[in-house]
């Protein structure tokens, strides 16, 4: 069996029952033994007590037998006496026991006579007294006799003539009187009792005071032999005692003498000195108690302090516990407190690293995000002409080419001279580094209404003249996007991407400059983001179609080829412009996707076409700069079976900004495989020439601006001509776009163009009016 | 054991001197037994017949009082005899009886005195000294001449008893009986007479 083992919720509550515990076991364990010890010393005073009480009883039983036998044997010997009996002399043997009787105080004396007859006694006594000479064994004169519940000590003197003529018995009643004279005699106060063997053979005492018990039975049984001492448990209470079994006339005893000694008056002597002992035991726990309990607490304070300091550690503060004492608790707060400063240390070190940008030692996205919630927050609280936050986006122009250029030490140390230079100019505000080039402070608080835009336009004309870093002096510039909530939004998020499409904005609106976010932008931003998830369900599902628009070959007077324009019919929106959602759909590189799809498109149906009729596509920078793009031409061409000849491929002077190399070897690809190439939009573009150097062009496309006013406008006749001289002298082909009168026709023909495109031959068709359109020819008289 | 002898003798001339006048005489002889089956040694057996002639005293009797005891411890003396109590001691002694068969009182004695007392009753008188307890003494007084001590095999052997209806007696201070006497009936066949007798205590 387990006994559940107590819980303590306290060390301290744990030392002081461990030691009370411990103290009152031991005290316990003394206390016992005290009690044994005390016992067994009452019982072996006790027992040396009714030791002697016996054996001083065992003297007086035997001197008063030795008296009354003295006494007895007189009267026997006396020779008148023994006349008497032996004449059988009643009046004068009875004379002769009375006169005993007064002078040995007996109260019964007799003369048994050899024939049985009793002189001196009648009644019960008498029967008992008549045979008990001849009963008793020889040489014996003194027995106990049992008759009819009373108890008699007898006394058997012959009386001898000389043969024996009778008996002179002497008869003692052992009764209560009796026992209070024998108790007299004992130095303390013993308790005597005379018990007999009943018909049943049980022991009990003749004054009944004591029943039949097995224990007295036992104790009278054992003591038959050697004397000992018991405790008996009677009606009187508990006791020790011996007893003294008496002989009888034959010699088995009928009677027995009880002594006993109460245990209560055997124990009563140790009552102080057990409730000295009990007063001690309960003043020593008590002290053990206040003892304990002071010391645990003196250990566990502490430990108790040690723990709430643990506690406080875990919820992230720092603390220190006070030291006391070099022992194993004072270096244990010792190494708390140093394990303490440490977590701290190394927790600033972590939360540093993790809030903060290593290269330029701002706060990092993080930790702009986290002060950006804290200002609106605390904007929020001020209520609604309280506090305004101001968040400010800048990104670096230009710092790639700073990169690859100066290389990557160099844009470090410019990012963090420029990261100095906007602390230096925004002491009231946040400036953090988000990564890259890209910058943000967070201006918070009652600003002045100007606060944004002066700090913007400082940090513009701080970075105006060019910034030296690590020995280089660098041109460079922000752009600024600037959001202010409440007016731009109370969500960080929100405020965040507001401030960003402000930002998006300022690029847009040719770097170096800031801009505020407005709502439009938001708008705008919403749409594109609109159109953007419209392209790729059109790209899927198919919206998408091609129109033709002919071109005109001046030379031939006849349509020499179409140029296929998208055309993206919306399920809800209907007809989208194309200057709509191609922006959208390069800025999302959706483009290419389209892009193959209209490539394949238009060869498709071109191989319909007559023989001399190309088909001519336009290409955005991105798709041509786009990986595989050769292959895809190819492929279109393969699937169809349109001869390359018959495609053209239209690209705008912005495929070269991000380098002329791997633009000019794809068009030579392209040239290979004998496809066409056309440079569209001419003449809106930065330095064109340079490009007509570069790669020889199969045709050169006039941008309708100085087509439009080529009739009206001397300046613009002379551009076009200019261009259409230079197309010939480089053995291109010229075709001017957006023609929409005779006049201009007229003009252009004059000017020597090739080819015209526009709204006086056709708009651009649908596929199945190409058939109806190809026979069509221009009035030459125009 | 020269007394014995000599009273056997005596008991021969008596049987001797009646025989002519009783034809038919016969022999008893009697064991006798204590209770553990032991030769009873201290034993007398008296033989009482109708037919019986009274035993003649003879004397002279004498009951010593030697060395603080009566000498011989028992003493048969025929009716009307009488016995001397003379003090061989340098004590004085009282002897008593409180005999039926002879009540009497010596008063203190000493060696220079005489005292004799006549028992002319049969019986046994038990004798004490009132001065020494230790004294004890037997004087047998009979009727019957036929009378024997029981030897050491506890045998009496008594001739001439005449035939005819007896009544045997034994006594002994060890039977615990009136008088120390054990009585029994008996026929005396003139062939003679046998039996063994046991002392029942």
């Amino acid at each position: 069996m387990r006994l559940p083992r107590p819980r303590f919720r306290t060390l301290r509550g744990r030392l002081a029952v461990l030691y009370t515990g411990m103290f009152a076991l031991a005290l316990a364990v003394l206390g016992v033994t005290a009690q044994v010890m005390i016992w067994t010393h009452a019982r072996s005073s006790v027992s040396a007590e009714l030791a002697a009480s016996g054996s001083v009883y065992d003297g007086l039983w035997a001197l008063r037998a030795k008296t009354l036998a003295g006494t007895a044997d007189v009267l026997a010997h006396d020779f008148g006496f023994r006349t008497a009996v032996a004449t059988g002399d009643r009046p004068t043997i009875e004379s002769a026991l009375a006169t005993l009787r007064a002078r040995a105080g007996v109260q019964r004396a007799m003369v048994v006579e050899p024939d049985g007859s009793v002189v001196g006694a009648a009644g019960p006594l008498a029967a008992a007294i008549a045979g008990l000479p001849d009963r008793m064994g020889d040489g014996r004169h003194d027995a106990v006799l049992v008759s009819q519940g009373r108890i008699y000590r007898v006394i058997v003197s012959p009386v001898l003539a000389p043969m024996q003529i009778g008996s002179v018995v002497l008869a003692l009643p052992l009764d209560a009187a009796e026992m209070r004279g024998l108790e007299r005699l004992s130095a303390i106060p013993l308790t005597a009792t005379m018990l007999y063997r009943d018909a049943a053979g049980r022991w009990q005492s003749a004054d009944g005071s004591i029943g039949a018990d097995p224990a007295v039975d036992a104790l009278v049984s054992a003591s038959q032999s050697t004397r000992r001492l018991v405790t008996l448990t009677l009606p009187a209470g508990r006791a020790f005692a011996i007893a003294k079994p008496l002989a009888g006339p034959n010699g088995r005893a009928d009677a027995a003498l009880l002594i006993r000694y109460p245990l209560q008056a055997a124990l009563a002597p140790y009552l102080p000195l057990q409730a000295g002992l009990a007063l001690a035991g309960l003043i020593g726990i008590a002290l053990v108690v206040l003892g304990s309990l002071r010391l645990a607490r003196r250990i566990t304070r502490p430990l108790f302090e040690l723990d709430a300091a643990a506690r406080t550690l875990e919820e992230g503060a720092r603390t220190e516990v006070t030291v006391t004492g070099e022992d194993e608790i004072g270096r244990l707060a010792q190494s708390f407190n140093r394990m303490s400063q440490g977590i701290v240390d190394r927790e600033n070190r972590i939360s540093h690293l993790a809030f903060h940008d290593t290269l330029t030692g701002l706060p990092n996205r993080t930790s702009f995000r986290q002060a950006l919630d804290q200002a609106l927050a605390r904007a929020a609280r001020s209520g609604p002409a309280g506090e305004q936050v101001a968040v400010l986006c800048l990104d670096l122009d230009g710092f790639k080419g700073v990169n690859d250029t100066l290389g990557h030490p160099v844009g470090d140390a410019l990012l963090e001279t420029l990261g100095a230079l906007l602390t230096r100019l925004a002491p009231d505000g946040l400036v953090s580094r988000l990564g890259g080039d890209e910058f943000a402070i967070i201006l918070a608080g009652r600003l002045e209404a100007d606060r944004p835009r002066g700090l913007a336009q400082a940090i513009l004309d701080a970075v105006a003249r060019p910034v030296e870093a690590a020995g280089h002096q660098i041109a460079t510039g922000f752009s600024i996007g600037i959001a202010l909530s409440p007016a731009d939004g109370t969500d960080p998020d929100q405020l965040l991407k507001n401030a960003d499409l402000a930002l998006y904005r300022a690029k847009k609106d040719g770097h170096g400059v800031f801009r505020f976010f407005e709502e439009a932008l938001d708008i705008a931003a919403r749409k594109r983001r609109q159109m953007e998830l419209d392209l790729r369900e059109a790209l899927m599902t198919g919206q998408f179609r091609l129109n033709f628009q002919p071109i005109y070959d001046l030379k031939a007077d006849r349509i020499g080829g179409f140029e296929s324009l998208l055309r993206w019919h919306h399920p809800t929106r209907g007809e989208v412009s194309p200057v709509e959602f191609i922006p959208v759909a390069e800025d999302t590189g959706l483009i290419v996707g389209i892009g193959e799809w209209v490539l394949h498109e238009a060869c498709r149906h071109a191989v319909d076409w007559p023989d001399h009729v190309r088909v001519a596509i336009n290409v955005s920078p991105l798709q041509f700069r786009s990986q595989g793009f050769a292959a895809i031409v190819m492929q279109a061409l393969a699937r169809t079976g349109l001869p390359p000849r018959r495609l053209e491929i239209e690209i705008t002077e912005s495929v070269f900004l991000d380098g002329e190399d791997h633009v000019l070897g794809l068009l030579h690809q392209l040239r290979a495989i004998g496809v066409r190439v056309a440079l569209d939009d001419f003449g809106t573009g930065y330095s064109s020439l340079s490009y007509l150097r570069s790669f020889p062009f199969d045709k050169i496309k006039i941008d309708r601006s100085f087509v439009t006013h080529v009739a009206a406008d001397a300046s613009s006749a002379a551009i076009v001509r200019a261009i259409v001289d230079l197309a010939a002298a480089l053995h291109m082909e010229i075709t001017a776009e957006g023609v929409e009168d005779a006049d201009q026709l007229g003009c252009l023909r004059g000017q020597g163009c090739d080819s015209i495109q526009g709204f006086l031959l056709s708009r651009p068709v649908e596929y199945d009016a190409i058939a109806r359109l190809l026979p069509a020819r221009l009035a030459k008289a125009a | 054991m020269m007394r014995i002898r000599f009273l056997s003798a005596l008991a021969l001339a008596l049987v001797a001197a009646i025989a002519p006048a009783a034809a038919h005489a016969a022999t008893v002889t009697i064991t006798v037994r204590q209770p553990d089956g032991t030769p009873l040694t201290d034993g007398v057996v008296l033989v009482d017949s109708a037919a019986a002639p009274r035993p003649v005293p003879r004397g002279p009797y004498a009951m010593e009082q030697k060395q603080i005891a009566f000498q011989p411890h028992v003493l048969i003396v025929p009716v009307g005899a009488q016995v001397a109590f003379p003090n061989r001691d340098s004590v004085r002694h009282h002897v008593y009886s409180f005999s039926k068969a002879k009540r009497f009182d010596l008063k203190l004695y000493g060696r220079e005195d005489q005292r004799s007392i006549v028992f002319d009753t049969a019986g046994v008188v038990a004798l004490g000294c009132n001065i020494h307890d230790t004294m004890s003494g037997f004087v047998i007084v009979t009727a019957t001449p036929f009378y024997a001590r029981t030897d050491a095999q506890g045998r009496v052997t008594i001739p001439g008893v005449p035939a005819g209806a007896v009544t045997l007696r034994l006594w002994s201070p060890s039977i615990r009986a009136a008088g120390n006497v054990l009585a029994q009936a008996a026929t005396v066949p003139a062939a003679g007479y046998a039996t063994t007798l046991t002392i029942r205590r």
